[in-house]
């Protein structure tokens, strides 16, 4: 066992690298279960946002190499990579990570800069401008597409055989006339996978093994994810009155994307909130919109809209979630006058 | 036998880093004076004290002890060697502005002319002690260089001892511990005895056996009837920050915007109270140990220094080349400045020179990671005061805090976008308190402003009064005299 450093990596490069080693378990089980899609959208979208770093930063008449081997492109191209439909088209994945890059960080001035995650910006972006690929070229568990139909979905030629609705779409529109035992003879359910029901639970496992690592080596902290899947849970419970329509709260943990973006997606330093304390509000945040998106709004997941409404309020959180200052009686409150 | 007691800290420092300490390099048995230099420079207003005047002339030939500089605190500067004053002129000084400031330089000429104070006979009051502490120049040797009389308060309930000495690189605390303890003991006694203080607390971190040993066997020879509470503390930066070092050992936070004194607590540097026994005796500071280290230095080691030896003469008692060295950190690796014009002087607070070469990687944009955050000993957010002094706003700076930084540069250490967070610091506190004095000032115009508006008002009245009394008066004469002549008529 590598001994726990003591402080986090001492390089923005290393930081960078650590979540990118940390996301391997996840692109690995994804792989097992949706397909070689997968990786194409990591072989696009990671040098789609290279290219798009770089024309920038020339616009922008910043050298461009220190800023390309700070990985943070490469990790923003994969966030969004992994966060896209197995079977989409390549130009929706180019056009996801290239306005990730160019309207998500350069736009406000780079690295550091910007106020919102830029994955979730470039991601919302494709959800309102092409709804209809966003939502139905997921990849059906069930039927690991071979690497021929991975092809031609990446062409533009879905497969209706291999895509299908999310658990979480399933449970919003099918399942919503079932009831809990009928939606439980779902195939989904039945055919396990390697002894977990269905591939979406592998996938999240693997996702909080890089997740726990990342804590482990100091590039995140607990408070982040904890707030986010504590609230997702408390919340779930609390409104699963009725186990017949509410979607249950194991699939709201485990179907979504709520593990990878507990640990990978909320955690972005730069439009996060700061402070541990303001983590922590942060997360409870997306967390409850998370909840009333996926139940009342009109998309399945809804993680994305959340961390970028949660993006917005973190200035504020800043300003009441301060530590209190080593010999000062109280915290220092509020935003101090003009900003 | 002097009572005592050994125990380990309780508390554990919040933030703060382990640094490599390096201090193997520097670690010596014995300390030895350096040679005289062939001149020594005397800053006048940067000595320590605050801004002072020279009491001397060029062409006066001055004995060890010979008061040579008195600042607005009251503090003496004395000669550090007899000899002549040959210049009184701008030279460069040891001093993080790097500027040249009024000097008196003096050429010593080897003999052993000494012009020292009568000793003092105890018993003797506080306020002689205070004077005595005024004439033979004892200020803080720690660092800060703040008068040590100011802190000598009555009603202090505890002295506390910082032989903490977090610094990496940084012995010659520990040094003076093990070779002056006696000198230390004595002079912590005698300031206690004199301020009815009972409680001594020597804090000293664990990296420090030695010492701690030095220490014990001082203590059992002593005939003190002081208490003293030996802290052990983990050897943590910055554990020997005097706020820090308050709470560790006594669980008092002392609040912002005051001193530790204000607690009812004193700190001094060990070589503080070793001065200050000498001082007694009549010596005023004439010497300090300085660590010479860092691994481009041949010869690393701790010497005796007359105060006021060029920055040169000392690289090469370490039997190194100035001519090889761009420049030379004063105070260590963490709270220590560059200085590069090797023929400034040392001062009482000069406690290291460190001469290493370390590359600094480019720094990068801040990604508010926040790993400043969870180092820094006052729990501030350096990352949210950097992001406000960047974008020009000290207000903003001030209100996150910035004013509670004690410049200890743990932020830098851990920062992965190697922002030089404490320069910055560093600057804006400096501008802080500029703007804080020139507020101040405004204000006390502004009062007299007013004030003389008011007063010059008042006279107005008062005028209009008298004016309209006078005026009243001679109607009423007037009215009399028709009146009169009305009656006559």
């Amino acid at each position: 066992m590598i001994k726990r450093p003591d402080y986090p990596p001492a390089d923005t490069q290393i930081v960078m690298r650590s979540v990118l080693i940390a996301l391997i378990p996840g692109i690995i089980a994804m792989t097992l279960f949706f397909g070689i899609g997968v990786l194409l959208n990591l072989a696009t979208a990671i040098p789609a946002a290279l290219a798009a770093e770089a024309v920038c930063l020339g616009l922008r008449r910043r050298s461009i190499s220190p800023r390309l081997n700070d990985l943070s492109a490469v990790l923003t191209g994969a966030l969004i990579a992994l966060s896209l439909p197995q079977a989409a088209p390549w130009w929706l994945i180019i056009l996801a990570s290239t306005s990730s890059i160019v309207l998500g960080k350069h736009l406000y001035g780079g690295l550091g800069q910007n106020p919102v995650n830029p994955a979730m910006l470039g991601y919302a972006l494709m959800l309102i401008s092409a709804p209809i690929t966003m939502t139905t070229l997921w990849v059906d568990p069930l039927v690991t597409p071979d690497l021929a139909t991975a092809w031609l979905a990446y062409l533009g030629q879905s497969n209706d055989a291999v895509t299908g609705a999310t658990m979480l779409d399933l449970y919003r529109t099918e399942f919503r006339v079932l009831t809990a035992a009928e939606a439980s003879q779902n195939p989904l359910f039945t055919q396990a996978h390697l002894g977990l029901i269905y591939g979406y639970e592998w996938v999240a496992l693997a996702y909080l093994v890089g997740g726990l690592w990342l804590i482990y080596q100091r590039v995140i902290t607990w408070h982040t994810p904890v707030g986010l899947l504590v609230t997702l849970a408390v919340v779930c419970a609390f409104f699963n009155f009725d186990p017949d329509t509410a979607t249950p709260v194991w699939i709201h943990l485990t179907a979504g994307a709520g593990i990878f973006a507990a640990f990978f997606i909320l955690t972005d330093p730069v439009s996060g909130a700061t402070s541990p304390k303001g983590r922590l509000w942060f997360a409870i945040g997306v967390g409850i919109l998370t909840y009333l998106i996926r139940t009342y709004g009109l998309y399945p997941d809804a993680i994305a809209f959340a961390v970028l409404l949660m993006n917005f309020a973190v200035p504020m959180i800043d300003h009441y979630t301060r530590p209190r200052i080593m010999g000062r009686s109280s915290s220092i409150r509020g935003s101090g006058g003009q900003s | 036998m002097a009572d005592y007691q050994i125990r380990r800290c309780e508390r554990q420092l919040e933030g703060g880093i382990y640094p490599e300490t390096h201090k193997a390099l520097s670690t010596t048995d014995s300390c030895v004076f350096v040679d005289d230099p062939k001149r020594l420079v005397f800053p006048i207003h940067f000595s320590g004290g605050g801004p002072g005047e020279a009491l001397v002339a060029v062409g006066d030939t001055v004995f060890q002890g010979t008061p040579i500089i008195k600042c607005q605190s009251g503090i003496t500067h004395v000669a550090s060697r007899s000899g002549k004053v040959i210049e009184i002129t701008d030279h460069a000084i040891t001093h993080p502005s790097a500027t040249k400031s009024a000097s008196i330089i003096i050429e010593p000429n080897g003999l052993k002319d000494q012009d020292y104070l009568d000793p003092l006979v105890w018993p003797f009051d506080a306020d002689t002690l205070r004077n005595r502490a005024i004439e033979a120049g004892i200020l803080g040797l720690g660092g800060a260089g703040f008068p040590s009389f100011k802190k000598w308060s009555d009603g202090t309930q505890t002295l506390i001892i910082n032989g903490a000495e977090c610094e990496p690189y940084l012995t010659a605390d520990d040094t003076l511990m093990r070779v002056d303890t006696h000198s230390m003991i004595r002079g912590a006694c005698m300031l206690s005895q004199s301020l009815d203080i009972k409680t001594i607390i020597i804090g000293i971190e664990d990296n420090k056996p030695e010492a701690l040993e030095a220490i014990e066997s001082a203590l059992k020879e002593s005939r003190s009837d002081c208490f003293f509470d030996i802290v052990l503390l983990d050897t943590k930066y910055p554990s020997g920050s005097e706020r820090h070092l308050v709470w560790l050992t006594l669980g008092i936070e002392v609040p912002t915007g005051s001193r530790a004194i204000e607690s009812g607590v004193i700190v001094h540097n060990p070589g503080t109270l070793a001065a200050l026994s000498r001082a007694i005796d009549g010596k005023p500071i004439t010497d300090r140990i300085v660590t010479l280290t860092g691994e481009a230095l041949t010869a690393p080691q701790n010497v005796i220094v007359p105060i006021g030896t060029p920055i040169s003469h000392l690289i090469e008692a370490a039997d190194t080349n100035p001519d090889s060295l761009a420049s030379i950190a004063i105070g260590g690796p963490m709270m220590g400045y560059p200085v590069t014009d090797f023929t400034a002087g040392i001062t009482k607070t000069t406690n290291c020179l460190l001469a290493r070469e370390i590359e600094v990687p480019p720094e990068s944009p801040c990604i508010r990671c926040g790993a400043c955050a969870t180092v820094c000993p006052v729990r501030l957010q350096p990352q949210q005061m950097v992001f406000a002094l960047k974008g020009g706003s000290l207000d903003r700076a001030v209100h996150e805090g910035l004013i509670d930084c004690i410049e200890c540069a743990a932020c830098n250490a851990v920062c992965p976008s190697h922002i030089p967070l404490a320069e910055w610091f560093r600057l804006g506190r400096f501008e802080a308190r500029d703007k804080a004095n020139d507020q101040h000032l405004a204000a006390e115009a502004r009062e007299r402003f007013e004030a003389r508006n008011l007063r010059l008002e008042r006279i107005a009245l008062e005028k209009e009064a008298k004016r309209a009394a006078r005026q009243a008066k001679t109607a009423d004469a007037l009215e009399k005299a028709r009146k009169a002549r009305k009656e006559s008529a």
